[in-house]
C-alpha cells in the first residue's frame, strides 16, 4: 500500500472558533492507482490534497506514505519527502518566471543536491518525456499554456516521486489542450506512474480509476472510474 | 556547496534584473566604505608625511624653547607670559652638558623680503647659529650657510629659500646680490635646494641669517629655539634633564615650581600627531559607521520588499523541497551579494576620492591593504546583519500561503 491514511483531522483556530476541514478521512491507495478527488469548494478536499502532498501535517490520525509515518515529521523532513516522493502539478503552473524549462525542471534536483552533468540529464530526459525536448532554453513566457503545465508535469517526473498529485491540472487550459494533458496523464499512468488528481469537475476526474467523493470533511461515497464505467 | 553557488548565481540574476533598485539600495554601503578607504588613505599618507617630516629633525636631537607643542587655547594664554629664552642660556646649555654633541640656536620672524621693485610676503626670516642649519640638514644647492665669522661679526649676509629665486632673481644669477628685509640691505651666499610644497605652505620661502645680525635687526624680542643634538639616543632622556637643570638654574626656579620653558622631541611632535589623526580616525568611523548602518537598513528594506514579491515563488521551491535553511540562504546570499558589492563599489570610489583630495591638496596619500579588507568584510559584515531578518521572514514562510499568494 502507497498511501495508508487513518482518521485524518485538520482543524484551524479561527479567532474563537474552531473550524474543522476534515473530520475522519481514512483512504487507502495502491502503488500505480490512477485516483481522482471530487468536491464542491469547502468540501475540505484542498485540505486533503495538502495532507497527501505532504505540505501540511494533520491535527490528528495517520498517515503513512510509502513506509513513512508523515504525519509528525518536522518542516525539514516533511521538505524531504516532498522532494523525493511528490511531484506537484498545479492549476497554475507555478513555474519560475525568470527561468528556463530546463532550470525549472532541474529545481528539485538542485534542492536534493544532485550534481551538475547528472542534473542536466535528468532533467532533459523528464522534458522529452512531455514532448518539450526542443524547448529546454525556452522561459515560461514564451511558452504557451499547455507546454507550461507540460513543464511543470516534467518537473514533477523528474525526481522519479511515488506520487503524482495534480490539483485542477486543466482549470488554466482550453478545452483542446486540456485533453492533450489527460492524455498525457493517460501515457503516465500506464507507464506505471500513481496518479491523484484533485478536481471539481465531473470531466476529468472521469479520466480515473477512482474516484473518491468528498464533502464537508468526510468521504462521501467512492465511484469507479473510466475503467468500470458504464460504456 | 552547489546551493550556495546556485543561491548566489539567482542572487547575482536578481540584482542584475533590477539595475535601478539595485543601484539606489547601495548607496548607503557606497557611501561608508568609500569614506573609510579614502580618510584612512588620507592619514596613512600624512602619518607618512610627518614621520618623514619630523624624522629630519633626527632621533637624537630635542628642543628647547619658550612656548613648545600647544595643543590647546589654555597652554597657549598660560605660557605667552614666559620669558624669553636667549644666547646666553644656549651658551650655558653647551658648556655645562657633556652629551651635547651640537647646540645650536633659532630665532624666527616673519617678514617681507624685496629685491628692487619684487617682494615676496610672509618670509619665514630665521637668525640661527652657524651650526643650526646642519642640526636640521638644510640641504644646500649652491654657495654656503652664514658662518661662524659672520656671526661673530654680525654681517649681514643670508641663505635663501628658493621662493626667493622664483620671485625676486627668476633665470638670473642671485650669490653676491642683496635683498631688503625690515629696512636692512642682506648679500646673498648661498641658497637651498628646493623642497616644494605640502599642506598648501611652501617649504622654500625662508631666509637664513646670523642670529647676532638678527638680534642686532630684529631685537632681542624674539625668544631664541634651542636645538641640542645629543651623542647617541640612549644618552636622551638623560641629557634632557641635564639640560632642564641647567635652564631651571639658570631660571631661578624652586624646587616645586613648574618649567617655565619647553623641551620637547620629534617622537612629541610625532605623539601630537598621533593624538590629532587619532581623532580624525574616530570621526572617520563615526560618519562611516552612520552611512553603513543607514545603507544596512536599506538593504533590510530591499529585501523585505523582494521576499513579499517572491511569495509564490518560495511557495514553489518549498513545495519541491527546498528547505528552510536552503530558503534562507538563497536571501542571505542575495543580500550579502548586494553588500560586498556595494563594498566593491565604495573601495574604488575610496581610491579615487583620495587620489582626487590629494591632487588637489598636495596632501600625500597612501592605500592601505587593510583598509580595504576591511571595506569587503564590513560590507559583508553588514549585508549579513541586515539581511537575516528578511531571509528568516522567507524561510519561515508557509507553503500552503504563499502558494495561494497573488
Amino acid at each position: 500500500m502507497l498511501i495508508e491514511t487513518k482518521d485524518l483531522w485538520k482543524t484551524y483556530q479561527m479567532g474563537a472558533e474552531e473550524v474543522h476541514a476534515l473530520r475522519g478521512v481514512t483512504l487507502a491507495i495502491e502503488r500505480g492507482e490512477y485516483m481522482a478527488i471530487m468536491g464542491p469548494s469547502g468540501s475540505g478536499k484542498s485540505t486533503l490534497m495538502n495532507l497527501i502532498g505532504c505540505l501540511d501535517t494533520p491535527t490528528r490520525g495517520t498517515y503513512q506514505l510509502n513506509g513513512r509515518q508523515v504525519a509528525t515529521m518536522n518542516d525539514d523532513e516533511l521538505a524531504r519527502v516532498r522532494n523525493k516522493e511528490i511531484g506537484f502539478v498545479f492549476q497554475t503552473f507555478n513555474l519560475l518566471p525568470r527561468a528556463t524549462a530546463l532550470h525549472n525542471v532541474e529545481l528539485p534536483l538542485i534542492y536534493n543536491g544532485t550534481g551538475g552533468e547528472q542534473r542536466i540529464d535528468m532533467a532533459k530526459h523528464a522534458l522529452e518525456m512531455v514532448d518539450l525536448g526542443d524547448r529546454m532554453t525556452h522561459r515560461p513566457n514564451q511558452l504557451s499554456g499547455g507546454q507550461r503545465q507540460r513543464v511543470a508535469i516534467a518537473r514533477a517526473l523528474v525526481n522519479n516521486p511515488s506520487l503524482i498529485l495534480a490539483d485542477e491540472p486543466t482549470g488554466n487550459l482550453d478545452t483542446k489542450t486540456g485533453l492533450e494533458i489527460m492524455g498525457l496523464f493517460d501515457r503516465l499512468h500506464v507507464a506505471g506512474n500513481t496518479i491523484i488528481l484533485v478536481t471539481h469537475e465531473h470531466d476529468v476526474a472521469r479520466y480515473a480509476d477512482r474516484i473518491v467523493h468528498i464533502r464537508d470533511g468526510q468521504i462521501e461515497r467512492e465511484e469507479r472510474g473510466r475503467k468500470d464505467a458504464a460504456a | 556547496m552547489g546551493q550556495f553557488v546556485e543561491s548566489v548565481r539567482i542572487a547575482l540574476g536578481a540584482l542584475w534584473a533590477n539595475k535601478l533598485r539595485s543601484a539606489l539600495t547601495l548607496i548607503g554601503i557606497i557611501i561608508g566604505v568609500t569614506t573609510i578607504i579614502a580618510i584612512v588613505s588620507m592619514i596613512t599618507g600624512m602619518n607618512q608625511y610627518v614621520a618623514r617630516e619630523i624624522s629630519t629633525l633626527g632621533a637624537a636631537t630635542f628642543i628647547v624653547d619658550r612656548e613648545g607643542i600647544i595643543t590647546s587655547n589654555d597652554q597657549w594664554w598660560d605660557r605667552r607670559g614666559r620669558r624669553n629664552l636667549t644666547i646666553a642660556d644656549m651658551e650655558a646649555i653647551a658648556s655645562a652638558c657633556e652629551s651635547c654633541e651640537l647646540v645650536a640656536g633659532r630665532a624666527v620672524t616673519e617678514r617681507q623680503v624685496r629685491h628692487g621693485n619684487l617682494f615676496v610676503d610672509d618670509v619665514w626670516v630665521m637668525g640661527s647659529t652657524a651650526n643650526w642649519p646642519l642640526i636640521v640638514d638644510v640641504e644646500i644647492e649652491e654657495g654656503h650657510y652664514p658662518t661662524e665669522s659672520d656671526n661673530a661679526h654680525r654681517r649681514s649676509v643670508a641663505f635663501i629659500g628658493y621662493d626667493l629665486i622664483d620671485h625676486l632673481f627668476p633665470g638670473i644669477s642671485y650669490i653676491g646680490k642683496t635683498i631688503r628685509i625690515g629696512g636692512h640691505e642682506y648679500t646673498i651666499v648661498g641658497n637651498g635646494k628646493r623642497r616644494g610644497s605640502t599642506l598648501g605652505q611652501s617649504r622654500d620661502n625662508y631666509v637664513i641669517i646670523p642670529q647676532s645680525t638678527f638680534e642686532k635687526h630684529f631685537g632681542a624680542q624674539r625668544s631664541l629655539d634651542i636645538f641640542v643634538k645629543v651623542s647617541s639616543i640612549a644618552a636622551m632622556t638623560g641629557t634632557q634633564d641635564e639640560v632642564r637643570m641647567v635652564m631651571r638654574a639658570r631660571h631661578k626656579l624652586s624646587y616645586a615650581a613648574d618649567d617655565d620653558f619647553e623641551i620637547y622631541t620629534a617622537a612629541d611632535l610625532m605623539s601630537v600627531w598621533e593624538n590629532f589623526s587619532q581623532g580624525a580616525f574616530l570621526v572617520m568611523i563615526g560618519i562611516s559607521s552612520i552611512a553603513l548602518v543607514v545603507g544596512g537598513i536599506v538593504i533590510m528594506n530591499i529585501m523585505l520588499v523582494s521576499v513579499t514579491e517572491r511569495t509564490r515563488e518560495i511557495g514553489i521551491r518549498k513545495a519541491i523541497g527546498a528547505r528552510k535553511m536552503s530558503v534562507l540562504w538563497q536571501f542571505l546570499s542575495e543580500s550579502l551579494t548586494l553588500a560586498v558589492a556595494g563594498g566593491a563599489i565604495g573601495i574604488l570610489g575610496g581610491v579615487l576620492c583620495g587620489w582626487a583630495l590629494s591632487a588637489i591638496s598636495g596632501l600625500p596619500m597612501g592605500i592601505e591593504l587593510w583598509s580595504i579588507i576591511a571595506g569587503i568584510l564590513v560590507s559583508g559584515g553588514i549585508g549579513t546583519i541586515f539581511g537575516v531578518y528578511p531571509a528568516m521572514k522567507a524561510a519561515r514562510l508557509d507553503p500552503i500561503e504563499a502558494l495561494r499568494y497573488e
